[in-house]
């Protein structure tokens, strides 16, 4: 059970909230610099060609231009783009529509803009493939000289495997033996705010104003790339809007605002356009997912095997991985997964990378199989979920099952299931649920924490606060460690020169990592709050407690005195810690379990979400308001990819069609029912307070949870995302 | 963008003459006036005009009137003001509802019926200044070969673009009337001739001359015993054009129809008046039966792209929904 806190748990609007909805806080997209320089990216229109010649002279005449950069003039590698291959800030051939060709940094954004158009680049095209089957063929054109299958070290490596167990064991023990292929297309993240960086040089120091997720990891990337000593580095970034994986680390823009700042000698500018950010940056891979499953006639999973491609586009910046088999116990597995290049946009990290689309083919072909053996879903589900890790390890805590209870109770799944096909009427009601989560694995962090004599605090983090409510989750773990009320608190993020080592906001790791470190900072400053208070309570440092900003003797809390007092004479005391703890024989998983209820109208072929239910095991919840928030963004994102994502390429060209908001379908808010969310809160041995994750899992199995209602609804197996109209039109006249 | 220079201008006469002279000086100039699209299309570099000539300085073109016989609605009205007005939603049913569909409150805020009248493909094609399609000076429509999927079915090539008015299929079913000011003065002209086939000029979507803009739409009051249906499809509920919309107008005694407009959006490059299903369905008891045969007369010599068959079935339940619903 949930133990009792006294700032852990409740509902606590972000400690920021005010200065963003006033517009007074300062993105990387506010900052003006005296004489700062604008700049915009020319990007090819090709998707494969060798660039023969590159003439800027008639842009170079164009006043107002100060420097133009390009892949002879600055050929400077990006180590975080491409992971297997040398991949540089403006490459030689180009590889995608979209591929970085020159920047130019100009007095204004329209001379920029214009300067672009009067560039002269002569291309000798290439033959391209765009498909991540067609790349494997022998005869495809090659776009790296080894090949198009993605082969790289650790866990960019290709094929992508895994295995346990005795596959072909499993699979005579089976009853019947599935087999069936998913697919699944390449989605933006579409986060609110395009990138934007700022960059500046004094005297050999580098001062980048990024929209990065991680300040420190884009620190160490841009002294990586540039050849510069960390401490000549400084990133800054307090506040952003989302990025949800495509903003981490350095991205090629960041580098391109450097190069040009020092090209020009002056502070530069650089904004990604929604259309850079939809074929510039990174969405998420596409895949095609063959499953070959035995079962048990009541459902029991007796052995999965997976092969699969995934198509990374034109460099890899990720692993390319699925991962949906993860929430089911299965005795007998392997995979393999083939990341592939082709000459599209970039696929890499966008929330819960290597799940959403897994889950989509694994959980819609549980649930098509339980259709099969005139098993209820909902059994399938409960029957197969995970117990152990690969069948063997025991997790940290693990209250999937509840998840399941909990969920198809609130949705009232017995009464509303009903046979696939079956309900009657032109608007055909169906029910459908998936299972997820995210990893939640413990690792660096680092805090200080000033406490100030008037016994108000000071939080310095490295965290950036993508919009997950970080720093309010950082400042409400140091209020409950220290016992100093929330509103005492001050917090400082998102600066390397200030603020100590972060992991960065991926991976859903910010309170894994950093939560532990501010409590260990909280704790350092305590003992030295104690020993200084000691004397003034005439009792042993180790017999004093804080708590709501008093000091106290555990024993007789009479004897008491204000952190102010306490503090008097000793002046600011500063705790500080870096921690780094390890899980011994656990693994740590954040699990849920998603319902939702569709309509679908068989004329139109529209599909309305009518109700979600959204039940997740998080361990203890730090901030409830926050988390709620964050489990409804995530089934927002999950339905738009079930629905109507997807980025297209013209087949004939590979250019992007729809690169942006109105074309590529994010979804509004009409598209969205209630997201009723529900946490089975329980205390985790190894997460700070009990916490363990919760910005990745929402997105996991909503995909999924959306497709499976889709089936119950129309008797139709969608196999292929997102389910837009005409799929279900064709399906059901065709 | 690329720059431009903003005129002001405080009359339609002014607004003509402005045109006509830039037009002279071999400048490019293209009028504004919600902004709504012609921005996007600007920021796209799609459109790269010399001048807008601003319509929003002009005043007295933004109204909903009433008089003998119907209304007069100054171009410039808003979309949300004849969404909210009370007496095109009492009397103007399917306008009222076609403005209300139309892409997002921000939007309808801003966009004029003018505007909306006069809007460019919202093909990816032509939207995109990496593809010189056929209607921007090149040499291919590039949906033939590629994405189709919510291209013409009707009434297509050279060029397969579908018309993206909400408001124009609605205005078309109630007879409306454009009114048109030009070098050579004023004149009014039924909204359906207003729209071009790519087979007449694949390089414009309707009859105006660079020098001509819109002032007025007219739209007499629908004939007593008159109900009407606005039916819109798309993927997304709010932001979305229609992948197939459909407006109707029946007037009916008793149960038989006197007279009917079935006008088709999102399947043509012009509002698709299905005159024939029009003609079918007059002096027929409306019912299901009826309505089928009326939805396929309607959808004959439909020809789908790769892609597009779909949109076949989906006008097919559509009119037939609609002509039941305004029976």
């Amino acid at each position: 059970m949930a133990k009792d806190f006294s700032v852990v748990g409740k509902n606590t609007p972000r400690i920021d909230g005010y200065e963003r909805v006033t517009g007074t806080a300062q993105y990387a997209g506010d900052v003006q610099l005296p004489g700062m320089l604008y700049a915009r990216v020319l990007r090819s229109p090709h998707p494969h060609a060798r660039i023969v010649s590159i003439d800027t002279s008639k842009a170079e005449k164009l006043p107002g231009v100060k420097a133009i950069v390009h892949h002879q003039n600055a050929q400077v590698v990006w180590s975080s783009g491409g992971r297997t291959a040398k991949r540089y800030i403006f490459n030689n051939p180009v590889r995608y529509v979209g591929d970085p060709v020159a920047a130019v940094a100009a007095i204004d954004r329209h001379i920029a803009e214009d300067a672009l158009g009067l560039i002269e680049v002569q291309y000798e095209k290439l033959p391209h493939v765009l498909d991540a089957k067609e790349a494997l063929k022998p005869d495809a054109p090659k776009i790296y000289p080894k090949g198009n299958l993605s082969v790289g070290d650790g866990n960019l490596t290709a094929p992508i495997t895994d295995e346990w167990g005795d596959l072909e064991k499993g699979f005579k023990e089976a009853d019947r033996i599935f087999e069936d292929t998913y697919v699944t297309k390449h989605v933006n993240n579409a986060q609110l705010e395009p990138r934007v960086s700022v960059a500046k040089w004094d005297a050999g120091k580098l001062t980048v104003w990024a929209s990065t997720q991680g300040v420190s990891n884009c620190r160490t990337d841009l002294a990586k790339d540039l050849g510069l000593p960390l401490s000549k580095v400084r990133v800054i970034c307090k506040y952003m809007g989302a990025g949800f994986g495509n903003k981490n680390q350095c991205q090629d823009i960041d580098l391109m605002a450097a190069v040009l700042a020092k090209a020009a000698g002056r502070p530069v500018k650089v904004e990604f356009t929604r259309e850079d950010d939809f074929i510039g940056m990174h969405g998420r891979w596409s895949s095609e997912q063959h499953y070959k499953v035995g079962v048990k006639k009541d459902g029991t999973i007796t052995a999965v095997e997976l092969d699969a491609l995934t198509n990374v586009g034109a460099y890899r910046k990720s692993t390319g991985n699925l991962s949906g088999t993860d929430f089911y116990q299965i005795p007998n597995f392997k995979k393999t997964v083939n990341p592939v290049h082709t000459n599209t946009v970039v696929a890499a990290n966008y929330r819960a990378p290597a799940y959403p689309q897994s889950i989509f083919g694994f959980a819609s072909f549980l649930d098509q199989i339980a259709h099969e053996l005139g098993v209820n879903p909902l059994e399938m589900f409960k029957r197969n979920a995970i117990r152990l890790y690969k069948n063997k390890t025991p997790f940290t805590s693990n209250y999937l099952e509840q998840c399941i209870i909990e969920g198809a109770k609130r949705i009232d799944w017995t009464q509303k299931w009903h046979k696939p096909g079956a309900a009657g009427g032109t608007n055909k009601h169906g029910i459908g649920m998936a299972l997820g989560g995210y990893p939640f694995r413990p690792g660096l962090g680092a805090a200080t924490i000033r406490v100030n004599r008037d016994g108000t605090a000071h939080v310095l983090v490295g965290v950036t606060d993508i919009g997950t409510g970080a720093k309010t989750a950082m400042a409400i773990i140091a209020s409950e460690a220290l016992g100093i009320p929330l509103s005492q608190i001050q917090l400082t993020n998102g600066d390397t020169d200030v603020t100590p080592y972060s992991v960065g906001e991926s991976g859903s790791r910010n309170t894994a990592f950093t939560g532990p470190a501010v409590i260990a900072a909280a704790q350092d400053v305590r003992k030295q709050i104690f020993a200084v208070a000691a004397a003034q309570l005439k009792a042993k440092p180790e017999e004093l407690d804080l708590k709501e900003g008093q000091v106290f003797v555990r024993a007789d809390a009479s004897r008491k005195l204000p952190l102010s007092k306490a503090l008097a004479r000793s002046g600011e005391l500063i705790g500080r810690a870096t921690t780094n703890p390890e899980f011994k024989g656990v693994e740590g998983k954040s699990f849920a379990a998603h319902f939702s209820e569709v309509e679908v109208d068989i004329t139109t072929g529209h599909v309305k979400v009518l109700r979600y239910v959204a039940a997740h095991d998080s361990g203890t919840i730090i901030n409830r308001l926050a988390a709620e928030s964050q489990i409804k963004g995530g089934v927002v994102q999950g339905i738009g990819m079930a629905l109507t994502e997807e980025l297209l390429i013209d087949r004939p060209t590979g250019m992007p069609i729809n690169p942006n908001y109105r074309d590529a379908k994010v979804p509004t808010h009409l598209e969205i029912p209630e997201v009723e969310v529900i946490f089975i809160e329980n205390y985790d041995p190894y997460g700070p307070f009990g916490a363990k994750v919760v910005g990745e899992p929402p997105i996991t199995p909503a995909v999924a949870a959306v497709a499976n209602a889709i089936f119950n609804a129309t008797g139709k197996r969608f196999k292929e995302l997102p389910i837009t109209p005409d799929k279900i039109l064709r399906a059901l006249y065709v | 963008m690329k720059s431009f220079e903003n005129i002001d201008v405080k009359s339609v006469k002014e607004a003509v003459t402005t045109l006509q002279r830039l037009r002279q000086q071999g400048k490019t100039a293209l009028v504004v006036s919600g902004g709504s699209e012609l921005l996007q299309l600007m920021k796209d570099r799609v459109a790269t005009p010399d001048y807008l000539v601003n319509l929003k300085s002009i005043p007295g073109l933004s109204y909903i009137k009433e008089e003998k016989g119907g209304f007069r609605i100054g171009a410039l009205t808003t979309l949300s003001e004849i969404e909210e007005n009370r007496a095109v939603q009492e009397k103007l049913l399917i306008l009222s509802a076609a403005a209300g569909e139309a892409a997002s409150p921000q939007i309808r805020n801003s966009g004029t019926i003018g505007g909306n009248i006069c809007q460019r493909p919202f093909c990816w094609y032509f939207r995109s200044a990496s593809f010189t399609c056929l209607r921007k000076g090149g040499q291919v429509c590039y949906a033939v070969a590629g994405d189709n999927r919510f291209h013409a079915i009707l009434g297509g090539g050279p060029s397969y673009i579908v018309h993206p008015s909400d408001l124009a299929p609605a205005l078309v079913a109630l007879d409306a009337r454009v009114r048109i000011a030009g070098p050579s003065g004023e004149k009014t002209i039924l909204l359906e001739k207003f729209f071009v086939l790519p087979r007449v000029d694949f390089k414009k979507e309707n009859i105006l001359a660079p020098d001509e803009i819109v002032t007025e739409i007219q739209v007499p009051y629908p004939k007593p015993q008159s109900k009407g249906f606005y039916h819109k499809v798309r993927e997304r509920l709010a932001w979305d054009h229609a992948i197939v919309s459909v407006a109707t107008v029946v007037q009916s005694r008793g149960e038989i129809c006197q007279d009917a407009r079935v006008v088709l959006g999102g399947v043509a490059p012009i509002p698709w008046r299905a005159t024939k299903a029009e003609a079918f369905l007059r002096g027929k008891r409306i019912d299901e039966a009826t309505t089928e045969k009326a939805s396929e007369i309607a959808l004959e010599g439909a020809t789908p792209l790769k892609d597009n068959g779909y949109k076949i079935a989906l006008a097919k339940s559509l009119v037939q929904r609609s002509v039941l619903a305004a029976a």
